[in-house]
């Protein structure tokens, strides 16, 4: 598990979303990128039922039950700004014994997919993310192996970023700002996924101008 | 006492006169009482002469007394001794008795006194002692001692051999008992070996390893019946056993997995046919019942059914390079290109017909007992996973599988850490690698060998170490030239053989790798010795000194008499040199080199590397313009004529 780095690519104007993802993807392989299998990353909202909020008529929360193809085994739970809890993939099982308590929100089942790609020490996945049946956006993410401190390797990854993805290169994500020094870990990833996902979820429409 | 007035007293004789007669007008009459006299009388003759000698003495007491009396009261007591004779009729007077008695006594004492007297002069009388009884007086209370304790011996003896008795006769009914064994006492002996259970009225026992961690589908149940078959009138044999055991019929026999590799391609029409031979049965431990063998035997079958099982499964699922074939009994692969494995399940029922046919064919030569063991081995470590506290989960609510493998989710493993978890290699796969390991192995060993016997100069040596890996071992090869030892330490080789490949670290730290081909070992450990030869000949120029006794010293060079001898070994016998000139160094070491040059170039003619570096040999050549004697010319020529060989071979 080394430092990741979660971005959005915004959609090439003029262009659909497949066809940014191929450019990317071209650009990757004259890299010198190798083609390692796919990835998939999705993530389905839960929210605190009705029964159990006090009197007080607070909104209840929200909480995030994400899986990543990276960790096969493993079942991502969090809440906004909250903990984030990694557990077996029994936890989704879980879920439907605690139906009670937590309601999934309709149709929000949210999830990127795409292919992986391995350039030495670098790891690129670039993916579509989907919600239903239609292409929401553009998520690339970049993991820099041998690295675990956010701090010491960020620069090296900014450049890397910024060799491929160009002007669309993100500033550091937010997740690095608190813990500048202490080591990287899956639930970060997931943290970040999730703010992406919620950025993407408020955008409401793809912003295509083009041809469909 | 005092102050008390006594009080008189007066007494009175109670014995009052006896009535005589009572008259008509109430006077009585007394008898006047009897006198002292009349009294005595009275009392003598109630005397009783044959009483005892107590009574006697009182009355022989009162009679003196009496006697005393008698003559002075005999003129009073006449008239009372007429009175007494009318009373007392069998006596004439009261002392009559005592008279008669008296004289009687005195009669019989005198005569005794008579007697007496006549037997002490012992002239006409004799005492005649009386004969005796058998013990003499002197030895009978010790006797007597002996008898009464011979008697209460006995009679202890006959308690105690009464209880010794009852309990002969209960230890030989054991001992009756052991020999004939209870059918009950046999099952106990059987249930502490085995695990038994009771269905209905049968007794089935389990021999399989399922309790031990195996997933094999056999049932392995064996079934527990009474030898009833006895015949009591006859005498029981020495191994009747009153258990028997039954083994399902596929387990009958004994079998071992036989593993061997041979060096042939494999025939097509030759698979299946393994050589069974029936290996001896492993002597069991004497005493040991003979169901306990037969049940070993059973379970020993069932064991190597798993592991062929085993491996034929994974020899088929599992995709290599090669495919492996399975026929019938028999697994064959290719770990190396003109190499096969074979490995078969030899499995020989005890019928008589299989027995002809197994003694036929024995050659047990190829059969690797290492591999076949270490087959054992891993298949009991595959059970012992399946039940190791590693596998079982803690709690009892998570899911089965390794440990590690459970923490894989919360941990967030990713997919390489997964694959390390797992362990992907199979019992097939283990097996080929450590058969491909020994052969290798001992090609390299047989590779080394033969340099050694055939290369006398320079002399190889190899270290193996004693403690090796399944998968690895490791030798220590020395070259070194006689004479040259001290320099000649830095060709030393470590030759790590692994799977497929063998490393060689040199001392001065190169490492390179040697595929499992052998001609590659040869060429380059045959390169070492050229190399070895380089630094002898190096040294050589720089010796200063034209030391005699140092160049004694090396190789075959004999100096007598300012001769020069050259005496060489068998390899060189048809040219035989007798070299006569001064010593010159560079000629010698000319020589010496170009003969150990021949010597290496004639066995192997066709083998020359052109590695081989001829630099030494040209120097040597420039010094020739030095020397002038005619012996060194005849040396010059047979130099060259060896530089010709050496050139037109290493032209090859």
């Amino acid at each position: 598990m080394g430092v990741t780095c979660v971005s959005q690519m915004p959609v090439a104007e003029g262009k659909s979303v497949q066809q940014t993802v191929e450019l990317l993807t071209r650009k990757l392989e004259m890299l010198g990128a190798e083609k390692q299998g796919t990835f998939c990353v999705d993530c389905e909202t839960y929210h605190t039922a009705a029964s159990t909020l006090g009197s007080q008529g607070q909104t209840g929360k929200l909480m995030y039950v994400m899986h990543n193809s990276e960790y096969p085994l493993s079942c991502f739970a969090l809440f906004e700004n909250g903990p984030c809890l990694i557990a077996d993939t029994n936890f989704d099982v879980l879920m439907v014994k605690l139906k009670g308590f937590f309601q999934s929100a309709k149709a929000s089942k949210i999830e990127t997919r795409g292919t992986r790609y391995q350039y030495c020490d670098f790891l690129v996945k670039v993916g579509t993310v989907t919600m239903g049946p239609s292409a929401r956006g553009i998520s690339v993410e970049v993991e820099y192996g041998p690295c675990v401190v956010a701090s010491d390797c960020w620069s090296l990854l900014l450049e890397f970023l910024q060799s491929f993805l160009g002007s669309h290169t993100p500033g550091a994500p937010t997740v690095f700002g608190n813990r500048h020094d202490a080591v990287y870990g899956p639930a970060d990833t997931m943290v970040q996924y999730m703010e992406l996902f919620n950025k993407i979820r408020k955008q409401q429409q793809v912003p295509v101008a083009g041809i469909r | 006492m005092s102050g008390v007035r006594a009080v008189r007293i007066s007494i009175e004789s109670a014995c009052e006169k006896q009535v005589h007669e009572v008259g008509l007008d109430g006077t009585e009459t007394y008898l006047p009482p009897l006198s002292m006299s009349q009294n005595l009388a009275r009392l003598a003759q109630r005397i009783d002469f044959s009483q005892g000698s107590g009574s006697e003495e009182e009355e022989a007491a009162g009679t003196e007394g009496d006697a005393q009396d008698w003559p002075g009261a005999g003129s009073s007591a006449d008239q009372d001794d007429e009175e007494g004779v009318v009373k007392f009729q069998p006596s004439l007077w009261p002392w009559d008795s005592v008279r008669n008695n008296l004289r009687s006594a005195l009669t019989e004492m005198c005569v005794l006194y008579d007697v007496l007297s006549i037997v002490r002069d012992k002239k006409f009388m004799t005492l005649d002692p009386v004969s005796q009884d058998a013990l003499p007086p002197k030895q009978n209370p010790q006797t007597l001692q002996l008898i009464s304790k011979k008697k209460s011996l006995a009679g202890a003896a006959q308690i105690l051999l009464k209880g010794a008795e009852r309990l002969t006769k209960s230890v030989t009914e054991n001992q009756e008992n052991k020999l004939q064994r209870d059918f009950n006492s046999e099952l106990l002996r059987l249930r502490q070996h085995w695990k038994l259970r009771k269905v209905g009225d049968k007794i089935l026992g389990d021999l399989s390893y399922r309790s031990a961690g195996s997933l094999f589908p056999h049932h392995g149940t064996f079934e527990v019946i009474k030898n009833t078959d006895l015949d009591l009138d006859k005498k029981i044999p020495e191994d009747y056993c009153p258990l028997d055991v039954q083994i399902p019929s596929d387990l009958e026999g004994s079998a071992y997995i036989k593993v061997s590799i041979q060096k042939q391609a494999p025939d097509i029409g030759d698979l299946g046919t393994v050589n069974l031979f029936k290996r001896p049965l492993p002597k069991s431990k004497p005493g040991s019942p003979h169901w306990q063998t037969k049940l070993e035997a059973a379970q020993n079958v069932l064991l190597c059914k798993e592991i062929f099982a085993q491996l034929s499964r994974e020899a088929v699922q599992i995709k290599s390079q090669i495919p492996h074939i399975v026929v019938k009994n028999q697994i064959i692969s290719q770990p190396f290109p003109s190499l096969q494995l074979s490995i078969s399940l030899c499995h020989s029922s005890n019928d008589k017909k299989s027995q002809k046919s197994a003694t036929e064919k024995q050659c047990p030569e190829d059969h690797l007992y290492v591999l076949e063991h270490n087959l054992h081995l891993l298949i009991r470590e595959f059970h012992k996973q399946t039940l190791s506290s590693i596998m079982m989960p803690h709690p009892a609510s998570a899911p089965f599988g390794h440990k590690r493998m459970r923490l894989s989710g919360p941990q967030a493993f990713d997919k390489n850490e997964i694959n390390s978890l797992q362990s992907s290699e199979g019992l097939l796969e283990k097996i080929i690698k450590q058969a491909k390991h020994i052969f290798l192995r001992s090609r390299a060993a047989a590779t080394i060998d033969s340099l050694a016997s055939r290369i006398e100069d320079p002399q190889i040596q190899a270290h193996w170490s004693n403690i090796n890996d399944v998968y690895e071992s490791s030798v220590k090869v020395l070259i070194t030239s006689q004479g040259y030892e001290q320099i000649c330490k830095s060709i030393q080789l470590q030759l790590n053989i692994g799977v497929e490949q063998i490393r060689v670290v040199h001392r001065d730290g190169r490492v390179i790798t040697l595929s499992y081909q052998e001609q590659e070992l040869q060429d380059f450990l045959l390169s070492q010795f050229v190399t070895d030869l380089k630094v002898a000949a190096r040294l050589w120029f720089s010796f200063l000194v034209t030391n005699v006794k140092t160049f004694q010293k090396v190789m075959f060079y004999k100096i007598t008499n300012g001769v020069i001898f050259v005496g060489h070994s068998k390899k060189f016998s048809g040219i035989k040199w007798k070299v006569e000139t001064l010593f010159i160094k560079w000629s010698c070491l000319c020589l010496h080199l170009a003969l150990v040059y021949y010597d290496f170039f004639q066995m192997f003619p066709k083998e020359v590397s052109r590695n081989f570096d001829l630099k030494c040999l040209q120097i040597n050549y420039k010094y020739k313009e030095e020397i002038t004697s005619k012996g060194v010319l005849f040396l010059k020529t047979i130099i060259r004529k060896c530089l010709f060989s050496t050139l037109k071979l290493s032209t090859l």
